[in-house]
């Protein structure tokens, strides 16, 4: 057995990679080396046997279909105009829900500790250790006028049930707070006067939601009309490609 | 056919001059596809793979010879294939016998232009070939059937197969050095003009 160059050389031969004098070295060698004659012998018949292989023919035609290929028909400009506005509109219109189902819970949540705080510092102004009962009773205040709010709200839809919560009635739970350290005219309680101004004031505080709901309509509209009309374009698309 | 003509519009994202490319190169690339799995159905599978890969990356095609291209698209694709056969190895679904025993020439498969005993010698000389080049590492089977058999030069079997030009001519000798020692188990059934040399060699 010839080493592995010579080898590589008598493929290179067979094929006529070989530059003409390198051909003529090679052919000078195996004219002399019978082992070398033998070996490229082999090589001829190893490659001959390869070429004999019948061809086989493709058992079917393998041509391609847009399918398979995942060609998409070509579109209007114009649909990508419409598919950005309804992507934009249903972002708006998830935004005007969560605006409306968020804002409250917050400004809600920051009235509170402020009417306390209001509740105890408005109303020790000149007081000293007599005072401190109508203290007392001007911190529960704000407790006492939410539990009708809480009696109410499922008779209210929910973004009305919601609405109470705002500023504006915790601040007219305070203005009822400072009232109800003075006595009224007519004999009656402080909580009792507290509880019917905060009352009183609550309906105007549950119709105010941050995003009125003709925006939400609007673009409920936007919405459906471009996903028609994308629809559409997109289907007359189809048909003319076809 | 004008080929060049043919590929810029399949470039340009023109499926039926691509498929008439395809028709045109179907049968080499099956075949080539088919040597180098070894199966059929698996050959099949490779060749779809190659045309649909193919059409895909036409964009990357820059020249030169499209042939050579569309081969290390099969070739990438029978690589695959094999890769896919490591991961889930399966059992071939080989007629039977009545008595359980394999058929290796199903009867749907026969030339009706030969004779049953030509056919199965060309049969029996057939399997003995493609055996011995199953038994070739991979890299050293895809060179030696895109230049033995699909009779292409170094340089279209370097582009096909992604390696420098030396590197072909090492897999090539090895290969065919390999392969000639296999093929001596099987002289009965080789041509007379092979039995003669391998006689004459010994």
């Amino acid at each position: 057995m010839k080493n592995f160059r010579d080898i590589e050389l008598l493929s290179s031969y067979l094929d006529g990679q070989l530059s003409p004098s390198d051909s003529a070295r090679l052919e000078s060698r195996i004219s002399s080396d019978l082992e070398l004659a033998s070996a490229l012998d082999d090589l001829r018949a190893a490659q001959s046997i390869l070429r004999k292989l019948p061809a086989r023919k493709a058992p079917r035609n393998f041509t391609l279909t847009r399918k398979m290929v995942g060609l998409k028909p070509p579109l209007p400009r114009s649909y990508s105009i419409f598919r950005f506005s309804t992507a934009f509109a249903t972002f708006l219109l998830m935004l005007t829900f969560a605006a409306n189902s968020i804002l409250p819970r917050i400004s809600f949540g920051a009235a509170k500790p402020m009417a306390e705080a209001y509740g105890m510092g408005g109303g020790g102004g000149g007081c000293d250790q007599p005072c401190l009962p109508a203290m007392a009773a001007a911190t529960e205040a704000p407790v006492a006028t939410e539990a009708p709010v809480a009696t109410e709200a499922p008779a209210l839809s929910p973004m009305a049930a919601i609405a109470p919560t705002s500023t504006e009635a915790s601040v007219a739970n305070q203005d009822s707070t400072r009232m109800a350290e003075t006595p009224t005219p007519d004999g009656q309680t402080p909580k009792a006067a507290e509880t019917e101004s905060a009352l009183q004031n609550q309906p105007q505080s549950q119709n105010e939601a941050p995003i009125p709901p003709i925006w939400q309509s609007s673009l409920s509209i936007i919405i459906l009309l471009s996903a028609l009309i994308m629809f559409l374009l997109r289907r007359s698309a189809i048909s003319k490609w076809k | 056919m004008d080929e060049t003509a043919l590929v810029n519009s399949a470039q340009h994202g023109d499926l039926d001059s691509f498929n008439t490319l395809i028709l045109h190169y179907q049968d080499s690339i099956f075949h080539t596809a088919l040597r180098i799995i070894g199966d059929e159905d698996l050959a099949q599978d490779a060749t779809q793979e190659a045309f649909i890969s193919a059409f895909r990356n036409i964009s990357s095609f820059r020249g030169g010879s499209f042939k050579a291209w569309l081969m290390r698209m099969v070739t990438n694709a029978c690589y695959d294939e094999f890769r896919r056969q490591k991961r889930r190895p399966t059992t071939p679904l080989e007629p039977d016998t009545a008595d359980g025993e394999e058929i290796d020439s199903p009867r749907w498969l026969a030339d009706k232009n030969m004779t049953p005993a030509e056919k199965a010698e060309a049969d029996e000389l057939e399997h003995a070939i493609q055996h011995c080049l199953d038994a070739l590492p991979t890299d050293f089977r895809t060179a030696v059937v895109l230049a033995d058999i699909q009779g292409m030069d170094y340089s279209e079997v370097a582009t096909a197969s992604r390696v420098p030009l030396g590197t072909i001519k090492s897999r090539l000798a090895r290969a065919r050095l390999r392969l000639r020692e296999c093929l001596r188990g099987f002289e009965e059934l080789l041509p007379s003009s092979f039995r003669l040399e391998g006689e004459r060699n010994s």
